[in-house]
């Protein structure tokens, strides 16, 4: 059995299908990207998996229970955990503030305020936000908003961290800075991350496997130069071959 | 955040200070003054609770006159016939019972739907009354005789404007609290990071509405008659509304310091300039809200960082 496993996922809105039938599956300790052009149906994968809204039809089972149809706060108790593409931060909160309500409320729900508080601290130490702990979060830069936003969704101590593209918007320095704060959490935390991203360096170079959809379907799965090499990628990345 | 353990001393002896004063004061003023002192406790409690659901969450209620006139009608109900802590006890709670009674269903709605809707609430709640007095009991309103003096009746509204502060004092700097002020900052955040907003809507939703029941309450013996028009009268909520922004919502001496300015204010102005009344105090509130958009706490905030800057200043010269 696989840790998270999406089976023959569909999903409509209206006429529109953003998901047809999607298998896929992710293991413990594994990094997985998630790539495709846009309105390949990414995010809307990422809402399914973290219960945003129900899939038309189809099984999503984490750690062994199904989860398909439960609300994103009992998903969240159950270890799994979502970044938004759009940051969310708590604007009129510090950034402190914003860690520990994901303390407070996350798997581990019966911690005290001051416990919660030193989690926090620990948390923020090691996603390297301490420094800025006083900040609010509207006051904070977009690298630092993506930041706080893996440190807060950290604090609810996650088995499965779904990373909706965190390192879109960064400039150079800052992505490799994220690149390693990932790579931190994979190794020193132990966690599965499964991530959705545009920025092809980092998904090329941090997933142990990636899959690709395509206008709502899974076309492709491997290693990054699977991946890379594969015909029907190319051809959904750079349009047909023209013939002549 | 407090940060200087001096802060912390204040409120530990300020808070029993204003109180045991507040206790004593009515002996030594005119009733008209103990009047003014009762509508100011009503208007800090009435803010206060409103705190706790829309200062908290940002859903921003004007459910607050429906919980009020429930409360008045329990009392004008059951006046003379039980006694008179009790049916305060049992306002609260009715009007409590309500808000969580319909609560579910109206905090699904965000935003502008969840302020028409709670509008439409208590406009609803207002015609079953006037239903239920013209066509039950064939009246119009009630007269309540034999109420007690108007020093019981404030020394009531100090008890119920003290645990108001409490309560949101209490839940502010709780779990709950930090919860709340997520759903305020976002929702949909919040509710990824395994926080059920739903039940901490409701929750917040009900407890809100029991201090206006309790206000409701005691207000009804005050006016000696009450009838749906006026204990429903949706200026009840636009007033607290006015109330938290003048004094600032971030804080919870805001909306207490909101009350007694706008009070003292309509006072002033009605007790002086009757026939203006109104118009001065629209111009005072255009003004305060163009140039003080956080409420009157900004000018303090601005004082503080002042002192501060000539504290550093003076602190370079000598």
């Amino acid at each position: 059995m696989h840790f998270l496993e999406c089976r023959k996922v569909t999903k409509h809105f209206g006429g529109l299908t953003a998901l047809m039938e999607v298998n896929l599956h992710v293991n413990e300790g594994e990094i997985v990207g998630l790539i495709g052009a846009n309105g390949a149906g990414k995010t809307t994968l990422f809402n399914l998996i973290s219960g945003v809204y129900p899939p038309s039809s189809g099984a999503i089972r984490f750690d062994g229970q199904d989860i398909s149809g439960l609300k994103t706060h009992d998903i969240c108790r159950k270890g799994l955990v979502r970044t938004f593409q759009i940051v969310k931060p708590f604007g009129n909160m510090t950034v402190l503030e914003n860690v520990i309500v994901g303390e407070l409320f996350g798997v581990h729900r019966d911690k005290t305020l001051v416990k919660a508080r030193e989690d926090a601290i620990k948390t923020l130490e090691f996603t390297g936000l301490y420094e800025k702990r006083d900040t609010l979060g509207k006051e904070l830069t977009i690298a630092d908003r993506k930041r706080l936003e893996v440190a807060r969704s950290l604090a609810t101590n996650p088995r499965l961290l779904l990373l909706d593209e965190v390192l879109a918007g960064l400039t150079s320095t800052e992505t490799a800075e994220a690149m390693k704060l990932l790579k931190k959490i994979r190794d020193e935390m132990g966690l599965t991350i499964f991530m959705v991203e545009h920025v092809m360096k980092a998904v090329m170079g941090l997933s142990d496997r990636i899959i690709v959809l395509h206008n709502g379907e899974k076309i492709a799965e491997g290693t990054a130069e699977e991946v890379a090499e594969n015909p029907v990628v190319i051809e959904a990345y750079l349009g047909e071959k023209i013939k002549t | 955040m407090i940060s200087s353990r001096k802060k912390k001393y204040i409120p530990a002896i300020g808070i029993p200070a204003l109180l045991i004063f507040l206790s004593i004061l009515p002996f030594f003023v005119t009733d008209y003054i103990v009047s003014l002192l009762l509508d100011i406790l009503t208007w800090v409690a009435l803010t206060e609770s409103w705190i706790i659901l829309s200062g908290f969450t940002g859903y921003i209620s004007l459910g607050h006159s429906a919980f009020f006139g429930i409360g008045a009608y329990v009392m004008a109900i059951s006046w003379m016939s039980l006694p008179y802590p009790l049916i305060i006890l049992i306002s609260a709670t009715s009007s409590m019972a309500l808000a969580f009674a319909i609560g579910f269903p109206v905090l699904r709605v965000r935003g502008p739907y969840f302020v028409i809707l709670t509008l439409g609430l208590s406009e609803f709640a207002k015609y079953i009354f006037i239903n239920y007095e013209v066509n039950v009991k064939g009246t119009v309103g009630r007269i309540l005789l034999g109420v007690p003096p108007i020093k019981t009746l404030y020394f009531s509204l100090l008890v119920i404007a003290f645990f108001t502060i409490l309560c949101a004092y209490l839940i502010q700097r709780s779990r709950f609290g930090y919860g709340l002020f997520s759903i305020r900052e976002d929702e949909d955040a919040a509710e990824s990071l395994g926080i059920d907003t739903g039940i901490f809507k409701w929750l917040a939703f009900g407890i809100s509405a029991f201090f206006p029941g309790a206000v409701g309450s005691v207000m009804a013996l005050r006016r000696t008659y009450i009838d749906p028009y006026s204990v429903f009268d949706p200026i009840v909520s636009f007033q607290i509304i006015v109330m938290a922004f003048l004094g600032g919502m971030g804080k919870l001496h805001g909306p207490v310091l909101g009350a007694c300015i706008l009070t003292l204010i309509s006072e002033f102005l009605w007790a002086r300039y009757p026939h203006y009344y109104m118009i001065i105090l629209g111009v005072v509130l255009v003004v305060i809200v163009k140039y003080l958009p956080s409420g009157i706490l900004e000018i303090v905030g601005k004082l503080e960082t002042a002192i501060r800057f000539l504290r550093t200043r003076m602190g370079c010269i000598f």
